[in-house]
This record gives C-alpha cells, structure tokens and sequence, in this order.
C-alpha cells in the first residue's frame, strides 16, 4: 500500500486492518504484512511490531519443522543401528557363553576375564533393547479399546516378578478408561519398575491413582523413594540423561525417555512432582473425557 | 528515499570531530572523545546490505580499535531481521565497545525493543530516550 493511501486511512480503518493481522498471526497465516507509513505513529509502531513478530514466528516454524524432521531421521537411523547390532550381539553373546564352558574353571584370571565381557555385552544388549523400545513409538491406526489398570499391574506383577517387600496399590476408579492397551502396559512398566529400581526404604510402596483433570484421565504413578530434585524434574525424561547421585543403579537413560516419548506420540503429557526424600508422584494423561464413561 | 547508494562521502570535518563520513542512508561521525555516532537520514529503510555496508565503512574509520556506539534510530522506519541479527551479531561487537541506542519515536522504539528482546546483541546495548544520558552511559568504563 502506498503512503498517500495510508495517510488518508482513518483511525478505525488501520485497528481493523490490525485486528485482521492478528487474527491472521493466531491462525499461522505468517504471510501477510501490514502497511507502514513515514508517519512514524503509534499505529505504524504496531503494525511494524506485528510484521516482525509475524515474520520471527514463521522462521521459527520453518526452523522447528527442519528440526522435527532432522529428528525423525535420526531416530530412524538409531533405530536401524540398534536393529542391526542387536544380531551380531546375541551371536556374541551365546560365543561368551560358549568361551566359558571352554576354558577351564581352574584358569580363573581367564574366567574374570569371560565375566567381565559377558558383563559388557549385557550392558550393550540393555543399550540396543532401550534404544529399540524407545524408537517404536505408538502406532496411530491401532484401536483404543476399555483398559483395566489392576489386571495391567497384576500383569507387570508377574512377568517383572517383584520381591516381597514391593506393594504396588491401585486405587479404585469408577470409570471406563479406553486407551491402547499395549502403550499403557509399556508407559506402567517402565515408571513401576523406575520405582522399584530407585527405592531406598525397606519397604517399597507403590501406589497408583486415576483423577479427573480437564477433560483428561490422570494416571499418577506414586512412589516412597528418594524423590528427584527440582532441576532434574525435565530433565529426567531427556533420552540418555541419567539421575543416579549415588551411581549405585544400572540405568542406559532411556527408560522415562521412552514413556514420553509413547505419550506425546499419542497426543498426551507426563510431569513429576516430587520432594527430595519424600518420594516422586509421576503424572500423565490419557485419552479426553470421551474415553471416560 | 531516493536512489540508493552505498558508497562513503568524506565531508569536511568540524571541531570536535577526528572523521565524518555518510552514504545515502547514514552519517557515522567519530568525535574526539572517542564517540562513534551512526544517523540514519529521514524515512530509512534498512536492508541486510545496509547493515554490512555500514560496518564495512566503520571498520575502514575505527581500523581495528572498537570503540562506543551512539545509534540514533529516529530516522529508522523499518530494518530487516537479517540487518537486526548482522547488528547483534559478532562482527558487530568486534567493532563497537558498546552501545546505546536512541529512540525518540514510535518505530524507532519498536526495533530498539526487538533488537534488545530478540536478537540479544553480543555488545553491551541499552536503549535511551535521552542523548545526554546515553553519552554517559558510554563513557561510563571508558
């Protein structure tokens, strides 16, 4: 638009066309540009501010869909990777195995030595099978169907096989949760078994609770354990990152990496709130209240 | 504004003033107490290649002694975002010691908040509405 025809806009004429630019910004139309005149008035102070910020906003977009792709290809290529090393370490394994019953029993600096790589091996088996669970993410076309959270615990209960010092409660919850089952059933593992892995009192108490929040279905995942300080609280769900000030745990930092991961490929969220000493409490949602019946 | 030309005229230097040179956009002004001051003329525009061309030409008056920067962006009514970043970026703080940014009008304001807020300039840089205040503020560690 040329100065003359701006200059002879009205007031109410140019808050319109600014009204129209925002509307325009909220919707992700980043395309447009508002006239600005030499008047060098509040009014052109505005619609220059929104040009810029319109024109910030959509490099950002740009840039962030560049980097969700660069991500998704390399989560395509660890996933490969891992795919492809799982193979050749089964195969290593089972020659450790086989080296042990070989040399003879008596020859311990040897047998150290077998222990020590068969060690190795189980760490990087762990590596590639973390790796594995993390880079499957959910699959979309697969159907929500109704879950029961005790016969999915009771499930972990018995494959995981538990000591008896873990209790693991869950709370009556009135109604119908629809979810995909084989996610849940991963997302529950994963935070139970965190649970039981970090406890550090003699009796280990889990308890799992489901409210309403939103329109939202909110698991929470309740733990007696250490609890994790406030500046570890995001970064616990980054992939590799580890939180072991003691360094006593076996952990590859894919483990809550991968429950994010599962939930916000289904749209959905987790956070941890949690006092150091006093315990963790895991939250996530699951499904909109149309799953809640 | 006109015909664009970028290339540095060299006028005749008052009292006070060690260099003074402009170019179809702005006039960069070298005073004796080691003040180096960009204005930009009435209504302009500024490009990434405006940006570029005015560090080139304050390299060639500064040589490679960095030294404070009074901007005035009244005259400004528009800068790139490529110009914005070239401003906040390296080459930029290589050459000014700092910075203080005048704004006595309504765009000038906008970008100077922009410039602060988004670019997050390298070189310390303030904004001031007031020019005696901000000559101060730059010779405050000098």
């Amino acid at each position: 638009m040329n100065c003359i025809a701006q200059n002879i806009m009205s007031k109410d004429e140019r808050l319109s066309q600014i009204l129209e630019m925002i509307e325009r910004i909220a919707a992700l139309d980043l395309d447009h540009k508002l006239p600005v005149s030499k008047n060098n008035d509040r009014l052109d102070a505005i619609s220059l501010g929104l040009n810029m910020l319109s024109e910030e906003l959509k490099d950002n977009t740009v840039e962030k869909e560049q980097l969700d792709k660069t991500n998704k290809k390399l989560e395509q290529f660890a996933y490969s990777t891992a795919h492809d090393l799982k193979s050749p370490l089964n195969s290593l394994s089972g020659l450790v195995y086989l080296l042990a019953n070989t040399v003879s029993e008596e020859n311990s600096d040897a047998q150290d030595i077998i222990v020590k790589i068969a060690s190795t091996v189980d760490k990087m088996k762990n590596l590639v099978h973390g790796i594995l669970e993390y880079s499957v993410v959910a699959d979309p076309t697969e159907l929500k169907s109704e879950v029961n959270l005790k016969e999915i615990v009771n499930e972990i209960i018995e494959t995981d096989r538990y000591e008896d010092n873990i209790t693991i409660r869950v709370d009556h919850f009135e109604k119908k949760i629809e979810f995909n089952r084989t996610i849940l059933l991963r997302i529950l593992r994963n935070l139970i078994s965190n649970a039981v892995k970090y406890c550090d009192k003699p009796n280990c108490e889990i308890k799992i609770k489901v409210t309403e929040k939103e329109n939202k279905a909110v698991i929470s995942v309740i733990d007696n354990g250490p609890g994790i300080p406030f500046d570890e609280k995001d970064k616990i769900f980054e992939l590799f990152h580890k939180y072991d000030p003691e360094g006593t745990h076996e952990s590859q930092g894919i483990g809550l990496a991968t429950v994010k991961n599962l939930l916000q490929s289904t749209g959905e969220d987790i956070w941890v709130e949690s006092k150091e000493g006093k315990g963790s409490n895991f939250y996530f949602t699951i499904g909109v209240n149309d799953n809640i019946k | 504004m006109g015909e664009v030309s970028n290339k540095a005229i060299t006028s005749e230097i008052s009292p006070g003033i060690i260099d003074f040179r402009e170019n179809s956009k702005i006039k960069f002004t070298l005073y004796e107490d080691g003040i180096f001051e960009t204005e930009c003329f009435p209504d302009t525009v500024m490009t990434y290649e405006d940006g570029l061309e005015s560090t080139r030409i304050t390299s060639e008056i500064l040589g490679k002694i960095p030294k404070p920067l009074l901007c005035d962006l009244s005259n400004v009514i528009s800068m790139s975002k490529e110009c914005r970043k070239h401003f906040a970026g390296e080459d930029h703080a290589k050459t000014f010691t700092k910075c203080a940014l005048i704004v006595t009008k309504p765009i000038g304001k906008m970008i100077g908040n922009f410039f602060l807020g988004l670019n997050k300039p390298l070189k310390p840089t303030r904004i001031f509405l007031d020019r005696k205040k901000a000559i101060e503020w730059l010779k405050e560690s000098d």
